[in-house]
Order: structure tokens, then C-alpha cells, then sequence
């Protein structure tokens, strides 16, 4: 399986087309799904930065509590009192979830040349903390999905391999095993 | 508790400006330790011990204080354990 490998300040990670392809898809689902189906990847290179902008300029007002289990993971309370908690939301939420975006943007933008030249590839000079922020945060995504608990790896290998939710599960402990590499990388 | 007489300690309102702030990590099944403590040293620039002894206690209690200071400071730290994935809350010290 593929590991980050640093060398002096540059890091980077080796991927085969097939990772390259899950990584991207999964990126771009949870992209869908910070800007509540408003990201359209078929758009051109500059396009999603003006979806992002959108997001950024929406108005103070609408901005609500999220009731999709993984928005509400990704972008939490940071407060027990609901008032204090919607304030904080109100003011702070746009730059939280642009900074998630952005991280997952410039992962997909990598993981794109990969895939559109259709072979197995590098991503050369990767940005450590925008990779561990975006695996982190694909991690947290899937994790509320498979409503993961500390029994799910023995759930998984549990599994038939006929089972369509072990592939899912897979990718989620896969994630955790890229960002343990990456971690590693970085203490070396 | 009784509401019928105010007393000076209900007018005191100092508790409101000079009681510090605490940001709270809750613990989840899903952040790994070495992540945690990743981001503990990344946001608080704490020692891997220190760092390592809070992930525990995260771990082991369900929650531990990380950070206190004014409500400012813990917004702005609260706001950057959420950028990083992390579970945080902040409230005033005295309700903890």
C-alpha cells in the first residue's frame, strides 16, 4: 500500500490509478456535501473557487445548525448553550467550513492530474497539514456514516468479503492506516 | 434554588468578566491518538508528553480541559480544534 515519504522539508505520496480514483471520489462527495450540493466537479479548474466564494458571501442569517450528522460533526457546537452556540455559528462557521473546502480542493486538484492521466502517479510536494485536515475530515465523514464505535474494525473483518458495506468499511480504515503514514513522515 | 430574595451575591456580576474561560476536547471513537496529540502540539505548542497525558485523558475521562484564559482566546482555540477535526467546547470555568 502506498506511504507518504518525506525527504528534508518535501513530502509526498505514491498512488496507485485505483487509490488516486478513491480518494478523489470520496473528496469530491464530501465537497458535495460542505456545500449542500452546490459543488458541481465537472466544473473547469477555477470553478469551485467561485462555488467557494458563494458560500463564503452567504448571509449571516441562514446560517443554521446543520441536521446532517456529518455537517454537524465537521462544523460542531462550540457551545452547550444553544443561543451562545448559534452565535458562535453565525460568525464563525463561513471561515471553518472554507478552510475544510479548501483543504479538500487542493487534494482533489493532486489527485486529478493522477487521474486524468489515467496511471498510477506521485503527489509531489504535498502541503503535510492540508493532506492531514482533509483525510481527517473524509475519516470523520465516514465515520458518522458507518456510525463507527471502537468494535467496528472486528465488525469489519467480521464481514464477508460479498458484503457491499466491507468495501466501505475498508476505505475508512484505509484513510486511518494514510493519515498514520503521514503522521509518521512527519515525526521521522 | 430559591428565586425570592436577591441577595449581594446574586447582583455581583464580576463573576461575568473575571471568571476565566476552559476549552473542553470530548473524546470520540474516530480521532486517533497520534492525531490527537498531533494537533494538541500543533495548536498549544505543548510538550508530546503534555500533549500525550491530555489525548489520555480525553481517552480514558470522555473529555479533558486543554486550555483556559479569557472567552476570546478559547473562541479562537475552540474554532481551531474544530479546523482539525477535534470535538471541542469552551464554557466558563465555574460550570465545569
Amino acid at each position: 500500500m502506498s506511504e507518504f515519504v518525506r525527504d528534508g522539508d518535501i513530502y509526498s505520496l505514491d498512488l496507485t490509478l485505483d487509490e488516486a480514483q478513491i480518494l478523489i471520489n470520496v473528496v469530491e462527495q464530501l465537497l458535495e456535501l460542505l456545500g449542500e450540493g452546490s459543488f458541481n466537479h465537472h466544473y473547469d479548474e477555477s470553478d469551485p473557487f467561485a462555488q467557494l466564494m458563494a458560500q463564503l458571501t452567504a448571509a449571516p442569517d441562514e446560517i443554521v445548525t446543520p441536521e446532517d450528522p456529518v455537517l454537524l460533526r465537521l462544523l460542531p457546537n462550540a457551545y452547550a448553550d444553544p443561543e451562545a452556540a448559534s452565535d458562535f455559528r453565525r460568525y464563525t462557521e463561513p471561515t471553518l467550513r472554507g478552510k475544510k473546502e479548501r483543504a479538500l480542493l487542493e487534494v482533489r486538484q493532486a489527485l486529478e492530474i493522477i487521474v486524468d492521466e489515467n496511471r498510477d502517479g506521485v503527489v509531489a510536494d504535498l502541503d503535510c497539514d492540508t493532506w492531514l485536515m482533509a483525510i481527517n475530515d473524509l475519516r470523520i465523514a465516514f465515520s458518522v456514516r458507518l456510525e463507527i464505535t471502537p468494535d467496528s474494525f472486528d465488525l469489519f473483518e467480521s464481514l464477508p468479503d460479498t458484503d457491499p458495506q466491507k468495501a466501505i468499511f475498508a476505505v475508512y480504515f484505509w484513510l486511518g492506516w494514510l493519515q498514520t503514514s503521514l503522521l509518521n513522515a512527519i515525526s521521522r | 434554588m430559591s428565586t425570592d430574595t436577591l441577595t449581594d451575591a446574586d447582583l455581583d456580576i464580576s463573576h461575568l468578566t473575571d471568571r476565566p474561560w476552559i476549552t473542553l476536547v470530548w473524546d470520540d471513537p474516530v480521532n486517533q491518538m497520534s492525531y490527537v496529540v498531533y494537533v494538541f502540539v500543533k495548536i498549544f505548542s505543548f510538550s508530546q508528553e503534555r500533549a500525550h497525558e491530555l489525548m489520555m485523558q480525553v481517552h480514558n475521562e470522555g473529555r479533558a480541559v486543554v486550555a483556559n484564559g479569557s472567552r476570546e482566546e478559547m473562541e479562537r482555540a475552540v474554532q481551531s480544534l474544530h479546523e482539525h477535526g477535534l470535538w471541542a467546547t469552551l464554557q466558563r470555568d465555574d460550570v465545569a
